[in-house]
């Protein structure tokens, strides 16, 4: 940027474009205080930071703007949207930056996985056969070898279930022995509940692609199947964060027709425990006091369920390793700080700045000398181990269910990957 | 019954047979500064006011602040003496505690509901003594004090408060729980009434004034701030307190976590203002960055080590002497103003220290952990404003603020219903006292016809003769809050005064000028039988009138008072040298009371009042000034220099806010000219001014000739004129035009103008800059305005602004929002780095004007090809207003603006008694804020003009005839024509006519005998001090 500036044709195609599509988006308002930068762990990054990148798209440096790799380092996590003063749409800038790239030239690892939804129906590009037939085998397993679960169904289709449930695909590809948990705790509850064989993967790599017709694709093809051939009243997000925010936004934004109810795995865990269906309790950890802290999802929380979705979270760990050795990390809830896995960073190649952005998140868990991180998204969750390894931290990432088996003694052998050795025997 | 009343032949009776029935010229509803200002300039100008107020004292805001900018007075202390003369005023009756109802009926003829709460307390019972709070068992959060400390459950507002009783809080346990009621037996007046119901009174009024203020913005309504729930994050308001004397620890800077000194604190400056989102608001406070700046010379002076540091976007200094006052903050040690917003990270759970996380220009993303975060938090409307309008029957504007006439500011949607002070929009304190005067003048005009019909003089006991008695002095130390007691030791400079000789009472106060404080001393003079009164505390500019008052109050002749300034020429000069500053306290006591030992009982002289008034100026602000007194049957001489009306608006087309200036202008002159009453002289200069307060003489000459002018007061209303720029070509190129040369093309449709494709506008030509150390306020609205414009006409044209600090205060704040959206370019610059102009030719043989200049934010260089560059050229003071200030003996300030009386709370007055101040002359203004102000000087002037006489000083010379030699020194030096040499049977003799005398004592300097002396400062009272002073005791 050392060449001047010459802003005679003041033609700002890029902002029009971007305000087209979203006329809210406030671009022109920026009043250039810096708020923006104050939360946003991404600033400096490429040299470039959410005010820099406003004021090139409003000086018309169209050409700086698109070419700009800020915009994969930048997770559009949408702090400094929550706390700009002028309302400032970035993330949606950022998006369609994002949108603005030829698509083939988008980073690798996630247009491949989006192109592996679209063509597969999950990002890991596994044939449907296989996903059913790994989780038969493994729901067999567990009948077998734990009578108490002798009765534990576990059905792909199945038409007049009360609920359908996506998975992720990183269980039952990579990690097989995580499914157990979950399906684990929807048996505890009685629940009716089906996995539906269409676009089952709780995830959206489309998303991050910027691809709103790959986005728009995978979610039609969802919510048909479900609505057409299950006929569920109620789709539960598993544990996961962005595939959440694809699904709650898509429908807004595609404005799809549907017939179900739409929520997240974690207000059903607060329900359940409030109803009294799901019995955990907290004596395990009445001696050990092992404490735990919890990472907010920011499409979970932030952008869009904010405070009810950040107090549920809270309020299950709570429920399930004592309100006393819940250690919260400043700042969290709306305001946390992304961990720097989301917006498809852990796909996207660029891993130095990646883990430089996740330096505030480690900071951050740290400080709680807590020794567990809670969390119910599997981008955070990969981010954060990530870090810890490279920065050299102590502590262990966890998924929701897996300390709610283990509270309820229902924790398998297998299912103990993710704890560290003060766990690794409580309960067997 | 207006209609009734004008037919009715004897007015007078019919009023009085009214009195008794709640029946008043003026309602005020709001007891804060304005409402106050209002009240007294009503009251003066012979109406009768009720005044109402919701909480249980008048003050409003303006009492919970330590101080006030730019000059730092202390706040309380040029409040409360208003307060005092409220109370006293026998045309203001007080109603606190109480709220409007409804209003029924239309101008002239109101008829309002007013609800009094309950306060449990008799105030016509309560003496004040708080014995009742002694023994109150329940504490509670203090309101005054921003719920920090705790208070009791029945209590004085503040020690100040008006009226000077006790009232009692929801948090009572009687109240609650139906058991305690303590106060009742302690009470010796019986005073505690628990049987109190709220009361409904209905009052006749001609017109209402609404002043209900503004509140604070509680940051609550966004998490991010963590107000309430990190201890050391507080609000500037909390932090007022905290700074002031009467506050939560005694004026002690204390963080509430750990009751430590907090030595490094940030200020998060717009904290609810200039934002878009959901519980804030989007128009900018106009008085948070001036405040900050000066808890932040305070936060020093409280300890001169702070590090303090400003998170702040645009630095709006936008007022008289604010860009001063902000060089001046800027340049003290350890503090840094940081231009960017911070995000508040996190509380450390052992330090309760905050972390703030912001960026910085260059440098990255920084934390940094502080003390203490002040939340420079905005003004906003009441919560109950909606409920308040509905009440009076008036429209709100989108923020919440009062709808007013686009051509009169104070006007509200309801004829007879005037707004005064903040409800018409964030504003500071002088603002809103000039509208209260304004609002008080535009009551006048309505309510002329009945001007003086219900109001009553002031009544004072029988005077004592004392002159033959002992000196007994009475000797009252005031600590002024922290500001005298911090440095000063009061106590033992109580005991030193006991020693003093005649002296036989001494006592210490905390505020000497509180209610309760001057009802002692007066109380004092009659029981312990004083005949002398010292008070050491601050300047006799501010409260002398006050104590002169008590004394008259208490029946002693008011001249048997003196001042001992031990603050300004005390306290606040040594406040380093505590021990020297007590050794100086005392000395400047014992000169004062070796002085007033000599003190005479003197006569005041009642001066007739002439009831015409000149304007000097016809521009918007003089013409508006001269229809309001007119309207008020005065006769008004109006002159202007030019051969047209108009003044500088006669080149503007429009304002921000759509007022078609010209068609407005027109119309006003139209008025003007048809006025009986107002006489215009064009052409005009002034050639001499004489006499004196209520009886000028002023000659001119003027198209109509050469003529004498009676006149009783003058408002200077002389304007200013634009500067004409010496930097980019100004003058060689006709590409480049001021921002008033571009309207008046834009208007007429100059096709260059709309063909340009790319206009650049420079902000601050002239302007904070070495030569002129000031902002000249207008021009951001100017050039946002004229962007509008052009964006209104051409869509495509490219309009960049290269401005340093974006200073579109208040409300304006939304046009600035306007113009960015559609797509104005604002660009910051640095003054050492400003844009440059260079006259260039394309290949395709156009010349252009090439603007470079550095993109702050990318720090790379930007350049335009400009067609059109506007300037925002400075305004700068009129070329004659030097020559008007030497005819009215005026004062100019450091900047060549006229220099009012007080800079917060006489903003319309000058020191020169009878002349008045508006518009332009004043300081650069917008026409809506000329238009305020000059109704605001009309609203004055008829303080003195609705009067047969006015009051002169006692203090005036006196020729002792045995010693006069008749020289004939003295009567030249006298610049009034009081001393004239007259013959006697002992040859030439000098006499001075009293009511001319102004009692300067230039006369007594030139005199070889001695034989001229000045009253209430002969030489031996003089000598008597100057002795003491030298430790001589000459008493």
């Amino acid at each position: 940027m050392t060449s001047p500036i010459e802003l005679n044709d003041l033609y700002c195609e890029f902002k029009n474009q971007i305000l087209e599509t979203v006329p809210a988006a406030n671009l022109d308002m920026c009043l250039t205080c810096g708020t923006c930068i104050g939360g946003c762990p991404a600033s400096e990054q490429l040299n470039m930071d959410p005010r820099k990148l406003i004021r090139m798209v409003l000086l018309g440096m169209d050409e700086e703007v698109k070419k700009s790799e800020w915009a994969w380092v930048c997770t559009m996590c949408a702090r400094c949207y929550w706390e700009c003063p002028m309302k400032i749409d970035i993330p949606k800038l950022v998006y369609g930056i994002r949108a603005g790239w030829p698509r083939e030239e988008r980073p690798k690892g996630i247009l491949g996985s989006c192109d592996n939804h679209i063509r597969a129906g999950n990002a890991m590009g596994v044939p449907t056969e296989d996903f059913v037939w790994t989780v038969e085998d493994v729901a067999k397993e567990i009948r077998e070898t734990d009578h108490r679960f002798k009765d534990l169904m576990v059905t792909v289709d199945r038409k007049g279930a009360k609920i359908a449930l996506n998975q992720n695909s990183r269980e039952p590809v990579t990690e097989p022995d995580e499914l157990g948990p979950l399906w684990k705790i929807l048996n505890a509850v009685g629940a009716d509940w089906t996995y539906p064989s269409v676009m089952w993967a709780g995830e959206n790599y489309c998303l991050f692609l910027a691809d709103d017709e790959g986005w728009r694709y995978i979610l039609e093809e969802f919510v048909y199947h479900i609505d057409n051939h299950l006929g569920c009243e109620l789709v539960v997000n598993t544990e996961c964060g962005h595939s959440f925010f694809a699904i709650y936004e898509g429908l807004r934004k595609f404005k799809i027709p549907h017939k179900f109810e739409f929520t997240t795995i974690v207000s059903l865990y607060a329900r359940w425990i409030r109803e009294g269906k799901l019995k955990v309790n907290t004596n395990w950890n009445q001696d050990l006091k092992i404490k735990f802290t919890v990472q907010d999802p920011c499409n979970l929380v932030r952008k869009t369920l904010r405070e009810e979705a950040a107090e549920d979270l809270r309020f299950v760990v709570r429920s399930l390793v004592g309100a006393e050795n819940l250690i919260d990390m400043v700042p969290h809830g709306t305001n946390n700080y992304c961990c720097g896995g989301g917006g498809g960073a852990l796909q996207a190649g660029f891993s130095e700045q990646r883990r430089t952005y996740g330096r505030i998140k480690y900071d951050q868990i740290m400080k709680t000398e807590a020794k567990y991180v809670v969390v119910p998204c599997h981008n955070c969750h990969g981010q954060l181990e990530d870090i810890c390894k490279y920065y050299g931290g102590d502590y262990h990432v966890v998924h929701i269910w897996t300390i709610m088996c283990l509270s309820m003694d229902m924790l398998g052998e297998n299912e103990r990957t993710y704890l560290g050795p003060d766990l690794s025997d409580i309960g067997l | 019954m207006y209609k009734e009343m004008a037919a009715s032949e004897n007015i007078p009776q019919f009023c009085k047979s009214r009195y008794e029935n709640n029946f008043g010229d003026v309602m005020i509803v709001g007891g804060g500064i304005s409402g106050i200002q209002a009240a007294l300039d009503l009251g003066a100008a012979g109406f009768k006011v009720y005044f109402i107020e919701k909480s249980p004292t008048i003050g409003g805001k303006m009492a919970h602040l330590d101080k006030t900018f730019p000059t730092n007075d202390c706040s309380m202390c040029i409040e409360s003496p208003k307060f005092v003369e409220c109370k006293r005023h026998p045309n203001i009756e007080l109603l606190t505690y109480a709220q409007v109802e409804s209003v029924m009926g239309e101008a002239g003829d109101f008829t309002v509901k007013v609800a009094k709460k309950a306060r449990y307390v008799d105030e016509s019972k309560c003496t004040g003594c708080t014995v009742c709070v002694e023994y109150c068992p329940v504490m509670y959060p203090d309101p005054f004090n921003q719920h920090i400390s705790r208070n009791k459950a029945i209590h004085i507002y503040f020690s100040q408060a008006i009226p000077l009783v006790t009232y009692i809080d929801e948090s009572c346990l009687y109240l609650k729980e139906g058991k305690c009621r303590i106060c009742e037996g302690v009470c010796k007046t019986n005073a505690i009434d628990f049987a109190q119901t709220p009361e409904t009174i209905e009052i006749h009024v001609g017109a209402i004034i609404l002043a209900p203020g503004i509140e604070a913005f509680d940051p609550r309504y966004r998490e991010e701030y963590h107000y309430g729930e990190y201890a050391n994050v507080v609000t500037a308001l909390d932090y007022e307190r905290l700074l002031c004397a009467t506050g939560p620890y005694e004026g002690e800077i204390l963080r509430t976590s750990d009751k430590k000194h907090p030595h490094n604190i940030a200020w998060i400056q717009c904290t609810g203002s200039r934002h878009q989102l959901e519980g804030c608001n989007s128009y900018c406070s106009a008085v948070c960055c001036t405040y900050t700046q000066k808890q932040v010379i305070l936060t020093k002076d409280h300890d001169a080590d702070a590090k303090c540091t400003i998170f702040h976007n645009d630095i709006r200094s936008y007022g008289k002497d604010f860009e001063r006052f902000y060089q001046r903050t800027e340049k003290l040690p350890g503090i840094r103003f940081i231009r960017s917003f911070t995000s508040i990270v996190k509380e450390d759970p052992l330090t309760k220290n905050i972390t703030l996380r912001y960026s910085t220009n260059g440098n990255g993303v920084k934390e940094e952990e502080f003390d203490m975060v002040v939340l420079s938090v905005g003004l906003a409307p009441p919560a109950d404003v909606k409920t308040f309008a509905d009440v009076f029957g008036i429209e709100l504007t989108r923020h919440g603020f009062c709808v007013t006439s686009p051509s009169n500011p104070l006007e509200t949607t309801r004829p007879g219903i005037f707004a005064s002070g903040a409800f018409q929009g964030p504003m500071d304190i002088p603002e809103s006292v000039l509208s209260a005067s304004g609002a008080a003048s535009l009551c006048g005009e309505i309510l002329s016809y009945r001007r003086g019909k219900l109001s009553k003089p002031r009544a004072y006991p029988p005077e004592r003769d004392v002159s033959q008695e002992e000196p007994r002095i009475g000797v009252y130390v005031c600590h002024c809050g922290a500001n005298i007691g911090r440095i000063v030791n009061v106590p033992e400079t109580v005991e030193y005064s006991k020693t003093l000789p005649n002296v036989v009472h001494v006592e210490e106060n905390l505020f000497i000028c509180s209610t309760e404080a001057a009802a002692m001393l007066a109380k004092d003079i009659q029981e312990k039988g004083l005949n002398r009164v010292v008070v050491a505390a601050c300047t006799p500019r501010t409260h002398e009138p006050l104590f002169r008052d008590t004394l008259r109050e208490a029946g002693i002749n008011p001249y048997y008072y003196d001042m001992a300034n031990i603050r300004e020429h005390c306290s606040w000069v040594h406040s380093k040298e505590k021990e020297a500053a007590t050794k100086k306290a005392k000395d400047i006591i014992r000169m004062s009371a070796a002085r007033t030992c000599h003190l005479e009982p003197l006569r005041e002289f009642d001066l007739p009042v002439h009831k015409a008034v000149i304007v000097v100026g016809g521009g918007i602000s003089g013409m508006i000034s001269a229809l309001s007194m007119a309207n008020q049957r005065h006769e008004v001489h109006l002159i202007e220099k030019e051969k047209q009306l108009g003044g500088l608006a006669r080149r503007l087309r429009a304002t921000l806010e759509g007022l078609d200036v010209r068609k407005y202008l027109s119309d006003l002159i139209e008025k003007v000219y048809r006025h009986p009453l107002v006489h215009v002289y064009m052409d005009a200069t002034i050639t001499e001014v004489t006499g004196y307060v209520g009886n000028f003489v002023t000659k001119i000459k003027s198209d109509r000739g050469v003529a004498n002018i009676k006149h009783g007061a003058a408002v200077v209303a002389t304007g200013a004129d634009v500067h004409r720029p010496t930097e980019y070509f100004f003058e060689q190129d006709e590409r480049i035009l001021t921002q008033l040369d571009l309207e008046e093309n834009i208007f007429s449709k100059e096709e260059r103008i709309f063909d340009a494709k790319n206009i650049v506008m420079i902000q601050c030509i002239g302007s904070r800059c070495e030569e002129r150390n000031y902002c000249s306020r207008i021009c951001r609205s100017q050039s946002v305005k004229n962007a509008l414009k052009l964006k209104e006409i051409n869509p495509a044209m490219n309009i960049y602004i290269f401005f340093r600090d974006m200073r579109t205060y208040g409300i304006k704040e939304d046009y600035y929002r306007e113009a960015s959206d559609r797509g104005v370019r604002f660009i910051r610059y640095d003054p050492t780095d400003k844009p440059v102009v260079a006259r260039g030719r394309l290949e395709d043989g156009r010349t252009v004007l090439k603007v470079t200049a550095t993109e702050h934010l990318l720090g790379t260089k930007i350049e335009i090809d400009a067609d059109i560059i506007a300037l925002a050229a400075a305004i700068i003071p009129s070329a004659r207003s030097q020559e008007v200030a030497k005819l009215f003996k005026l004062a100019i300030g450091p900047d060549g603006f006229y220099q009012e009386a007080h800079v917060k709370l006489r903003p319309v007055d000058f020191a020169a008694e009878g002349v008045y101040l508006c518009g332009m002359a004043h300081y650069p203004k917008l026409i809506s804020e000329s238009i305020s102000q000059a109704y605001g000087a009309a609203g004055r002037a008829l303080t003195l003009l609705s009067n047969d006489t006015v009051v002169a000083s006692g203090s005036v010379c006196a020729v002792n005839k045995k010693m006069c030699i008749g020289c004939g020194a003295c009567a030249p030096a006298c610049t009034y024509g009081a001393v004239q040499l007259q013959e006697t049977k002992r040859g030439k003799t000098a006499s001075v006519i009293p009511v001319l005398c102004k009692g300067c004592g230039l006369c007594n300097s030139k005199c070889p005998t001695g034989a001229i002396q000045l009253k209430h400062y002969t030489d031996e009272e003089i000598a008597s001090q100057i002795l003491a002073g030298l430790n001589h005791n000459v008493a």
